[in-house]
């Protein structure tokens, strides 16, 4: 129907290419001439109300469009209207939410901090996300850290103590976790004994003769007692572990692997010793940031 | 006319537009399939096998390359190629400088792809080649420029046909945009690294003044160029309006040039200059749609053909998705809304329901046109086209909306604050909420990419049937001499 139409009211121009092609001479549809003019419209507009044409040195600023903010050093600022400022006006906004719990929060015990729901809420809407973009990158995402190489925050054991000013004091100042290899100083029989020893702490005896000569290896010769105490339950003011309950923090010791699996984990640290650093975080966070993200984890872990 | 078509089939040089095709499809297959890999990889990172020549970082330009200039570029030799000579009814004017197009695109191509995976990028955008492809890249493009040029000059038409003035602005603005994004200082003769002419800002915009433009001159107005020759031809019917072409063609030249800072909204970038630019993108709506508007009202009136032409579902559906994505684009280039947009998966998928939805669709359908034509047969199955065409759509609209959600829900989760004025999300929930996209997204590029690998089989057996053809046709003639 509209072939037969436009056949009968609009032209080609005339020419024909490559044998069949022509063109018909239909002027511009009214609603696209229309719809530009309003976007012309729209853009001479917008040019008049915001920064758009360089103008010699400078530029053209828009009219009426003051905006107003106070820089987190407090200095208010004045400017027309322009991008940066309107990223500085929203942060200057969530730091004035932010204040008003901070406030609240100063000066306040972990306790009182933990038994107030509205100041806990708030420290963990802080630290959730200072957690998650800092820490989890060792720790992990939820703080369940990589056997052997990042400890686990969430398994009730403090390599370096679990109270709030000991978590505290590790977020701040860091921590270097160190214990000497032993395989030059002890044989391989005796490397075996104390290994079956310190497995024999939380585990079934298998060899009780080893674990034995193990035993006064470890509490003489070996010195091992200096630092993990004649107890074996650890030092917390060295970052000795408690060798005596069922959580691993250093050795690679699964419950799935097979005793002589364990026995070989336990043994492979022994042997080479180990070494690890947890950076200090005081000159990148505040003292109530470290505080909340203590806080966090000390819930994380059931702290002490 | 019949005498007259088989004349001009063996006066015009179609064999250089046979070797671009050819290269066209194979970049194609192979650059789409590298981009489903890439996309496996943000799905599942255990496909890096911890080898850094395959990860995302060293393949993705090797993506963009092959699938912009290897598939789109080799396209546009060809249907270039195809259309000034058809137009202007005269043969390319020297072969030799035809096949040095040939040469030295592939050689361009296939050096850029192996040196990104051996590390060696110069790090801007869609151009991140070294120096000495940067050169060959030049030398090629000024032939071509001259064979478009000397091509025109001695047509025998009194017109030039408007899909011409597309191809012709687009290899004009690419040979600006390529040479003055890469002005560049090797650091020495013997070394592949080489330091910016432009500095700090000034880089950054005309990296981007290059990036978009090379989106507005190679990825539209050449593609533009194929659509207003093949739409006509496939559909049998006249252009709908002269005049319209002629205003948003002009309209679409000046308005492109002015609009790459678009994507350096919120950086370091004066505000003025932003303005200009989301402005300018805004005016380039309606000329932008002039094309699409041009190209649907050729088609209205063969309607009909929709059920019976598997080429006209394919340039439809182009059209279709050329005036979707020139209008999201505009609408991206606000300030407001992409503070939201910018720096997520909305601009992938943008730049998808571009690329996917107008650019390899026009280029898949103008080529089920011309293929059997430059091998004079019939393609070897049409229903494989009427295949490749439901995997093709299927394929990008998962894609496109799998990169909304992701794209849109990441904005959202990034600025938002929670009551007390933190961040309300973490940076790795973001990145973590974006798996699901990012495997539904993986599904919508295999789709894609199964439809172009039986586009390859399809125009291997077409390549294979046309020589059969031939060889029966020619043993015919020789029993009929023999006979005789």
């Amino acid at each position: 129907m509209s072939e037969d139409k436009q056949k009968r009211t609009v032209q080609t121009t005339g020419h024909a290419w490559d044998g069949d092609i022509q063109e018909f001479n239909n002027p511009l549809p009214t609603w696209w001439l229309w719809g530009f003019y309003l976007t012309v419209v729209f853009a001479v507009i917008y040019w008049f109300l915001y920064p758009a044409w360089p103008v010699g040195e400078g530029y053209t600023k828009g009219v009426a469009n003051e905006i107003e903010y106070v820089t987190a050093e407090g200095k208010t600022v004045k400017t027309h209207w322009n991008t940066r400022a309107l990223y500085q006006q929203e942060l200057q906004m969530a730091r004035q939410k932010q204040a008003e719990y901070q406030q609240q929060l100063a000066g306040k015990s972990y306790k009182e901090i933990l038994s107030d729901p509205g100041k806990r809420e708030y420290a963990f809407s802080v630290a959730n996300v200072l957690f998650a973009d800092n820490c989890a990158a060792c720790h992990q995402d939820g703080g369940a850290g990589l056997a052997g190489m990042y400890p686990n925050l969430v398994d009730d054991d403090w390599l370096w103590g679990g109270s709030f000013e000991q978590i505290q004091a590790s977020i701040s100042d860091g921590r270097n976790g160190s214990m000497p290899g032993f395989k030059k100083r002890l044989s391989e029989q005796q490397l075996d004994d104390v290994s079956e020893y310190v497995l024999s702490l939380s585990e079934q005896h298998r060899h009780p003769a080893m674990a034995k000569r193990g035993e006064s290896i470890f509490n003489g010769d070996g010195g091992c007692f200096a630092c993990h105490t004649k107890a074996a339950t650890g030092n917390p003011a060295m970052g000795a572990a408690n060798l005596t309950d069922k959580i691993w923090t250093v050795a690679v010791v699964d419950p799935a692997m097979s005793y002589t699996e364990k026995k070989d984990a336990v043994k492979q640290v022994i042997s080479n010793g180990i070494k690890r650093t947890m950076p200090a975080w005081k000159s990148r966070f505040n003292e109530l940031e470290i505080r909340m993200l203590a806080l966090y984890v000390h819930e994380l872990g059931g702290g002490e | 006319m019949s005498a007259l078509a088989h004349t001009s089939t063996t006066s015009y040089n179609y064999e250089i537009i046979r070797k671009f095709a050819v290269m066209a499809v194979i970049w194609g297959a192979l650059g789409m399939f590298v981009g489903v890999y890439i996309a496996l990889e943000l799905a599942w990172p255990i496909f890096n096998f911890d080898t850094p020549a395959i990860t995302f970082g060293r393949l993705r330009p090797v993506h963009t390359t092959l699938v912009i200039f290897g598939f789109g570029g080799s396209a546009l030799f060809a249907t270039s190629y195809y259309v000034v000579q058809r137009t202007c009814q005269v043969r390319l004017p020297s072969d030799m400088m035809a096949n040095f197009t040939f040469w030295g695109w592939q050689l361009s191509i296939g050096l850029a792809a192996i040196s990104y995976m051996m590390g060696f990028t110069q790090a801007r955008e869609y151009a991140e080649m070294v120096w000495p492809i940067d050169l060959l890249i030049a030398v090629t493009w000024i032939v071509y420029f001259l064979v478009f040029v000397q091509t025109l000059q001695k047509r025998s038409q009194p017109h030039i046909y408007v899909a011409n003035w597309f191809f012709l602005a687009f290899i004009l603005a690419t040979a600006i945009l390529h040479i003055f994004n890469n002005m560049e200082v090797p650091i020495s003769f013997f070394s592949l690294k080489s330091y910016s002419l432009h500095a700090g800002v000034q880089d950054a915009m005309t990296q981007w003044w290059y990036g978009h433009n090379a989106v507005g001159f190679f990825l539209t107005a050449a593609f533009l160029g194929m659509m207003y020759y093949f739409v006509p031809k496939q559909a049998g019917r006249p252009v709908y309006s002269y005049r319209l072409s002629i205003i948003h063609f002009w309209a679409l030249v000046f308005l492109y040039m002015w609009v790459g800072a678009h994507h350096l909204h919120w950086t370091a970038l004066p505000d003025w200059t932003s303005t200009l630019a989301a402005t300018f993108s805004i005016l380039l709506l309606l000329p932008s749609w002039g094309g699409m508007i041009n190209g649907i009202m050729t088609l209205s009136g063969a309607w009909d053909k929709l059920r019976t032409d598997p080429v006209i579902r394919f340039l439809i559906v182009a059209l279709s998705f050329y005036g979707m994505s020139t209008f999201e684009g505009p609408l991206m280039s606000l300030k407001s809304v992409n503070a939201l947009s910018h720096y997520t998966d909305w601009t992938i998928g943008h730049v998808h329901s571009g690329a996917l939805g107008w650019v390899a669709m026009i280029t898949i359908g103008s080529f089920y046109h011309m293929i059997p034509r430059l091998w004079e047969t019939r393609m070897y199955s049409t229903r494989l086209i009427y295949l490749h065409f439901w995997l093709a759509t299927i394929g990008i609209v998962l894609y496109i909306s799998a990169m909304w959600v992701a794209g849109i829900g990441q904005g959202l989760m990034l600025r938002a604050f929670d009551e007390y004025g933190n961040l309300a999300y973490t940076f790795i929930e973001t990145v973590a909420f974006l798996k699901e996209p990012y495997v539904v997204r993986a599904i919508g590029g295999v789709f894609f990419v199964a439809g172009m690998f039986i586009m390859v089989f399809n125009v291997f057996m077409t390549i294979l049937q046309s020589r059969r053809e031939r060889e029966m046709l020619e043993a015919k003639l020789a029993s009929k001499m023999a006979s005789a």
